[in-house]
Parts: structure tokens; C-alpha cells; sequence
């Protein structure tokens, strides 16, 4: 079975989130589209975040207790984009390939067919009683 | 085996075909360079998105596998073809498979903090900040993942999973509003 490899979770395209089923609606709540908040801290935050402006500075104690906890969380974040793939999962990878080159895949029209004489001499038996018959039903016309 | 990284996409893009069609031609291990360049950022969004080192492993191994049977259907970009394997290969365990091991074992990173209090802070974060990630909805986490954990840009994501920057935008700040929301109680 080939995977789909274009697939993309039913997830938005073109700028737009795909309509939601009613049974999606029972997801948890993160799942559900919930309108942002849109206060004037957490735009700070996510621009900031997304490197779009400076990290935020004079707020309210909320505010910064907030700002705090994103940089703890971008400090984890930080040491897990160093994470390397376990040495052993390369070796296991390439041991676990199979033996065979992969083959090109070519459409059925192009692919070579071994036929037996006997196919083939049925086969043309065939087409010439079926020119036969085409020919006699066009003389009784 | 060392790797030159290449100087431009289009680069990558000729090296990487070179290398498709040596393996092509019966060259087994040149697709050991492909794993080689490509496994650590696929790995890293395997175990994002799972939670579990052993998961991500198995996970990172089929899709490699994968590629490598259907490696002369690769049009275009072998690493944007790799990730959606990868990709799919993480949605279909998420939606199939009961999860039981959700936090990151394996640390092979020198700890930046001084102290017990702030190393056992960091290991309380770190379980916490997993907790959290996963109860978020396969395409948040996936964004969340790949903007804070793998460090892509927008465009790149957008590049990767066929959307665009403003739906991405829109899932990551959700993604946010939802881990601050269940983390900020305890740390904030």
C-alpha cells in the first residue's frame, strides 16, 4: 500500500481552516476554534516569539510573569532543537533496508509483457475470427 | 560518514538527485548520505510529535525504509517527501496508538544550570511542558513543534505542509494560548 504522501491531515489550505464535523466538535478544547484573546500582551508575546519585535519590557506583573514562563519554555525548546538522532538508529536503518535496488516505477503501458506461443497463437486466432465475424456481418448488410 | 552541507536549495536539490540516482543504480549505501543529512531534523519532529524516543525511532526508521522502496517516485525535493512520510507516519501513530511513555529519556545535552534546585526546576518543566503538548490537537502540536522545537521559519513550514503562513500563524498562537493556559497556574 502506497502512502499518501500529499495527505495533509485535513488540515487548511489556501488560508482557510477546513469546515469542522459535528463530530469534532466533542475534541479536546484545545482542538476546538476558539477565538484568540487578541489582548495587547499576548500579541506582544506571539510577535515577540515569532521574532517580529523585541522581547516585551515595562508590563504589569502578569504580564511579566507571563513573558518569564515563554522564556523558560523557548529555553527547553532551545535544547531540544540540539537533539541529534541516536547513533544506533542509523546503523539500524541502513541494516534494515531491503536488498533489493528499488525499482522505477513505470506506468502499466510501458511495462514489458512476457507472452507464451501459445497465448500468442491463441490470441491471434482470436483477432482473426473476430475479423471474420465483423466481415460476414458487414456482406449480410 | 561526513557530509558537505550544500550552499543553496538548488543545490541541495542536484546533490540530493545524484545521490537518488547512485542508489538507483544499485549504489546501496549512498542513501546512508540522505540519512545522514536528513535524520536529525526528522527525528526531532518524530519526537515531537510523540512524546517517546522509541517511537520517534521506529518511526523515523520506517519512514526511511519507505523512502528508500518508493526512492525513484521522489519528484521534486527528497527532504520535503521524506517529512510528509515522517509527518504521516506520526499522525497515523497518534491516532492509532494508545500512548504510555510520554516523556524524553534520553538527554545527551551538558546541563546549562548550576544547581540542583534549577536542574530539578528544568526536569519538572520539561515532563510538564510534554503534558501539555500532548493535549494539543495533531495540527497545533505540529506547528508548535516545528516553530519553538525545530526552529523553522513560517514560510518553511508552510513550504513543507502545503498551507500558508497566515493558517500556520494562526495554529502556533493557538498552540501558545493553550500550553500557556495549562502551564502558567505552576510557573507563572
Amino acid at each position: 500500500m502506497l502512502d499518501n504522501l500529499n495527505a495533509r491531515d485535513g488540515s487548511g489550505d489556501a488560508g482557510r481552516e477546513r469546515p469542522r464535523r459535528a463530530s469534532e466538535h466533542v475534541q479536546p478544547l484545545s482542538d476546538r476554534e476558539v477565538p484568540l484573546a487578541g489582548t495587547a500582551t499576548s500579541e506582544m508575546i506571539n510577535r515577540w516569539l515569532d521574532g517580529e519585535a523585541p522581547e516585551p519590557v515595562a508590563l504589569n506583573a502578569e504580564s511579566t510573569r507571563q513573558v518569564d514562563l515563554w522564556r523558560r519554555i523557548e529555553e527547553e525548546s532551545e535544547r531540544r532543537r540540539h537533539m541529534v538522532t541516536p547513533a544506533h538508529v542509523k546503523a539500524q536503518i541502513m541494516a534494515a533496508l531491503p536488498a533489493d535496488v528499488p525499482q522505477v516505477a513505470l506506468p502499466w503501458w510501458k511495462k514489458s509483457i512476457q507472452v507464451s506461443p501459445v497465448v500468442a497463437l491463441a490470441a491471434a486466432a482470436g483477432l482473426v475470427a473476430l475479423g471474420a465475424a465483423i466481415g460476414n456481418s458487414m456482406r449480410l448488410r | 560518514m561526513k557530509t558537505t552541507v550544500p550552499a543553496s536549495p538548488t543545490d541541495q536539490l542536484e546533490v540530493d538527485q545524484d545521490i537518488i540516482s547512485r542508489v538507483l543504480a544499485g549504489n546501496r549505501d549512498a542513501f546512508s548520505v540522505l540519512i545522514n543529512r536528513y535524520s536529525d531534523p526528522l527525528y526531532r519532529h518524530a519526537l515531537g510529535m510523540t512524546g517517546s524516543p522509541d517511537v520517534a525511532e521506529d518511526i523515523l526508521q520506517m519512514s526511511f525504509i519507505k523512502a528508500y522502496q518508493h526512492l525513484a517516485e521522489v519528484r521534486g525535493r527528497f527532504d520535503a517527501w521524506v517529512f510528509r512520510i515522517v509527518a504521516n507516519g506520526c499522525k497515523d501513530w497518534l491516532k492509532n496508538i494508545r500512548r504510555t511513555h510520554l516523556s524524553y529519556d534520553e538527554d545527551d545535552q551538558p546541563s546549562g544550570y548550576s544547581t540542583p534546585d534549577e536542574e530539578l526546576d528544568r526536569t519538572e518543566l520539561r515532563s510538564d511542558l510534554d503534558k501539555a503538548l500532548m493535549t494539543l490537537a495533531p495540527s497545533l502540536r505540529e506547528a508548535f513543534v516545528m516553530k519553538h522545537v525545530e526552529g523553522r521559519s513560517y514560510e518553511e513550514m508552510a513550504d513543507l505542509l502545503g498551507t500558508t503562513v497566515g493558517a500556520l500563524k494562526m495554529r502556533v498562537h493557538r498552540a501558545r494560548e493553550a500550553l500557556q493556559a495549562l502551564l502558567e497556574e505552576k510557573y507563572a
